[in-house]
């Protein structure tokens, strides 16, 4: 019996592209070759493994990368069309979130803001919160930078305190991890520098800031579950790290 | 994107849509893709990430499979980006900005893999010894379990022409056509790389 000149056409079958007429003479083929019938199955095994095979997702940094190599190259200087700026009412807010993470995550380290403080973060659109007058968008922008550095410095605070909590391997995984934020909080310090009413390089700057607020959130949270002995708990912010 | 049939030797066949084919998103119109690679030129950096935000996740994926590490694949995302970026006034829409995309990142691939390797080979290569059905009832698989672990394994042995025609069809979810367009190569060449891959790794997981 010549199975090689099946090959083919069992592999078309598998993709799915077999004609009528070949596949019936296939399918007769198949009926009484089992090393045939055993390469169809394995095949069609490899495909469908094939494709639930998960995909997996780049990390974050890599867009704030490229986008601070752009900037440093002089490619983009643009203002984008549509974007929703409202980085006062975000930051603001996002210092609520903290305040109220740090009392919950560090005992003993005071908080800014009541227990009743809004867990998750909300932004109205051209909100400026508490009490102070927006003159213009530049005064906006520099609350905005102040809020987020106020919530960094106490994040950092919180984070020296007790460092001996985590082990090295985990610590200089965050190191790494903040090293990129700083490189590219840096990056996007410069561009404004060149261009202080660039929209996008703000937008930057603004994620970067976020990020490390949320690097600094995860570090405290990771020293929580280590004292605690949580090894679940530690697995799965060292992976939520690893993904951001 | 295909569907992939999925045919049963008795019943009537099934037409099942491969993952990839369901990704959340549709494809942008090419006018509408144009204008945004237009709005890139121009460098609206928010545009920018449009492109980077609607292909990474695929292309980090080739990446991965290709080199075999994430680290690797991270600074190969970045340099097709940056690349894409700087190449920008070459595309023409005569392809789809994905297909166009795909492209870079597996000639980014490919070259990284030759240079690694510290030789030259052919995207098209021969395998002295093919596998085929000559023993194919003690290679098969018969009722071992593959697991996606195995055949990630199994994937990073294989020749790297072959191995980038795997990825892109049947995990990635391209047509032969697509496949083709993207390794520059004839679209019969697509699916015997595909095949062959296929009995190569048959060959490696029944080892």
């Amino acid at each position: 019996m010549d199975c090689r000149r099946f090959q083919d056409a069992i592999q078309e079958l598998v993709d799915g592209t077999l004609g009528p007429i070949r596949r019936s003479e296939l399918e007769t083929h198949l009926d009484g070759c089992a090393n045939c019938r055993a390469l169809l199955a394995d095949l069609r095994r490899i495909r469908d493994v094939g494709e639930t095979l998960e995909r997996p997702a780049p990390p974050d940094r890599v867009w704030l990368q490229v986008a601070g190599r752009l900037r440093q190259e002089g490619r983009v200087t643009a203002v984008s069309r549509t974007r929703h700026y409202a980085p006062l009412g975000i930051a603001a807010a996002l210092v609520l979130a903290v305040g109220a993470a740090l009392v919950m995550l560090l005992p003993g380290v005071r908080g800014g803001s009541p227990a009743s403080a809004p867990k998750t973060a909300t932004v109205q659109s051209g909100n400026a919160a508490g009490d102070q007058a927006v003159q213009s968008v530049e005064t906006e922008f520099r609350l905005a930078e102040q809020h987020y550095q106020n919530a960094i410095a106490k994040l950092e605070e919180a984070a020296k305190s007790d460092q001996s909590a985590i082990d090295p391997q985990t610590a200089a995984m965050l190191q790494k991890n903040l090293q990129v934020i700083d490189q590219a909080i840096a990056e996007s310090r410069a561009a404004l520098k060149a261009e202080p009413l660039s929209a996008p390089a703000r937008d930057s700057l603004f994620e970067a800031l976020k990020r490390k607020v949320l690097l600094l959130q995860d570090t405290i949270a990771l020293m929580n579950e280590m004292r605690k002995g949580n090894a679940a708990g530690v697995a799965q912010i060292v992976e939520g790290s690893n993904k951001s | 994107m295909k569907g992939g049939q999925r045919e049963t030797s008795t019943g009537p066949s099934k037409v099942t849509v491969h993952p990839s084919a369901a990704r959340p998103g549709a494809p942008h119109a090419r006018a509408d893709e144009m204008a945004l690679v237009e709005r890139c030129r121009k460098g609206d950096l928010a545009a920018f990430e449009e492109v980077y935000r609607a292909h990474a996740g695929r292309l980090y994926s080739v990446a991965c499979r290709m080199l075999g590490n994430p680290t690797d694949a991270e600074d190969l995302l970045q340099e097709v980006f940056l690349s894409a970026h700087r190449k920008l006034d070459t595309f023409r829409g005569d392809s789809a900005l994905g297909t166009w995309l795909y492209r870079l990142a597996t000639n980014l691939c490919l070259d990284y893999l030759r240079s690694r390797a510290g030789r030259t080979n052919q995207l098209t290569e021969a395998l002295d010894d093919e596998p085929g059905l000559a023993d194919a009832g003690s290679r098969g698989l018969a009722d071992r379990a593959v697991t996606r672990m195995d055949l990630e394994r199994a994937l990073g042995k294989l020749p790297e022409g072959c191995r980038a025609a795997f990825v892109l069809h049947d995990i990635e979810g391209l047509e032969h056509r697509e496949v083709a367009e993207v390794l520059g190569i004839a679209e019969g060449t697509s699916k015997s790389q595909v095949h062959k891959a296929r009995l190569r790794l048959r060959a490696l997981l029944s080892e």
